[in-house]
């Protein structure tokens, strides 16, 4: 019987002040949006120095809402919101951890291509010496050659980042085409090894 | 502006559409007209009929078989009228819409169909997000009611 009074008590302390959030016009900026969970996502942020255009969360996303947009000059990654069902994948699977979803919610717009609910990232691409077409964007190159000599194995390491270096700035089909000229078979290393 | 211009802008009577999804967008639109959140503080009223209401709330994409209604439902709502879609498939397709290749059942979001005038995304939207929307919609209806100046009606 007792338990019950505390409950009762505890209702009732509770529904003695007003219920309703006055969302749109409160007063007070901190009570404005007492109703934020910690957890909360909201509109996607990128950050543009992190980002590297990987296409990982393309690759991820369950609602088809990023999209890769590639141009002879640049890579443009880019998150539409309309389509966004915030389930925070990319976030998750980011290699760079580029991604963060923010707590922004009002995200309601009267526009279809206002800027507000898009998040875009422009990448610069390289460009083929050879065959002149836009194949990788710049970072990436740069970042997966930093992850190949912090993770390869070090008795190959040399040879590896020699060959790297012989067909830089090559597309790959035109990698592929001068393979024997520059003598960079991509299995030469194991060859090497076995010998 | 008139006084039924100036009423309607002061107490929009509001119809709740639901065309397809997970009904997620539902819950949370019902959960923005209870105590907690209260839209009825701006004077809305959610009514059963198309023909009294002012704003419509679309939510949920749009299946073929749905859309005579669609269509059907937004001309019985009397001028001026604005649209809220609400939700990301209301908004966008999001998860059930696909632009290649075209989807048999689904037709996708509500502005292939119907002029909207408010998007509210989000899966799903946070009540106070479709607060938002549909505070955006009210100044809408004010700009289709009448030529005068929204300033004087926002508090």
């Amino acid at each position: 019987m007792s338990t019950h009074i505390r409950i009762l008590r505890q209702v009732l302390a509770k529904y003695s002040t007003p219920m309703t959030l006055k969302y749109p016009s409160g007063v007070d900026p901190n009570k404005k949006y007492s109703q934020i969970p910690e957890g909360l996502r909201g509109f996607i942020e990128r950050d543009e120095e992190k980002c590297i255009g990987c296409r990982a969360c393309y690759m991820v996303c369950s609602g088809r809402a990023t999209k890769i947009i590639d141009t002879p000059e640049k890579r443009t990654v880019q998150v539409f919101h309309f389509r966004c069902t915030f389930c925070a994948h990319c976030q998750e699977c980011c290699p760079e951890e580029a991604i963060k979803m923010t707590n922004r919610f009002e995200l309601a717009v009267s526009d279809r291509n206002d800027p507000k609910v898009y998040a875009n990232t422009d990448l610069k691409m390289l460009i083929c010496k050879s065959c002149g077409t836009s194949y990788l964007p710049e970072k990436m190159q740069k970042r997966a050659l930093e992850r190949l000599s912090e993770k390869i194995n070090p008795r190959v390491k040399e040879t590896v980042i020699a060959d790297y270096k012989k067909v830089e700035g090559y597309c790959p089909d035109c990698r592929r085409a001068r393979g024997v000229m520059l003598d960079t078979h991509t299995k030469k290393h194991v060859w090497l090894e076995a010998t | 502006m008139g006084l039924i211009d100036r009423a309607r802008v002061y107490s929009p009577w509001l119809y709740h559409l639901h065309c397809g999804g997970c009904n997620g967008c539902d819950i949370e639109t019902l959960a923005a007209l209870a105590p907690r959140f209260d839209v009825e503080r701006f004077g809305i009223l959610l009514v059963p009929s198309p023909r009294h209401a002012d704003i419509l709330v679309t939510t949920g994409c749009i299946p073929r078989q749905f859309i005579p209604m669609v269509k059907r439902v937004y001309e019985q709502v009397p001028d001026p009228k604005v649209v809220v879609a609400v939700g990301g498939c209301a908004c966008g397709g999001s998860l059930f819409y696909e632009e290649d290749p075209d989807n048999y059942a689904i037709l996708g979001s509500a502005d292939l169909l119907i002029p909207v005038d408010v998007y509210v995304p989000g899966c799903a939207p946070k009540p106070e997000q479709i607060i938002n929307g549909i505070v955006q919609g009210i100044l809408k209806l004010a700009e289709k009611g009448s030529n005068r100046p929204t300033k004087t009606i926002t508090k």
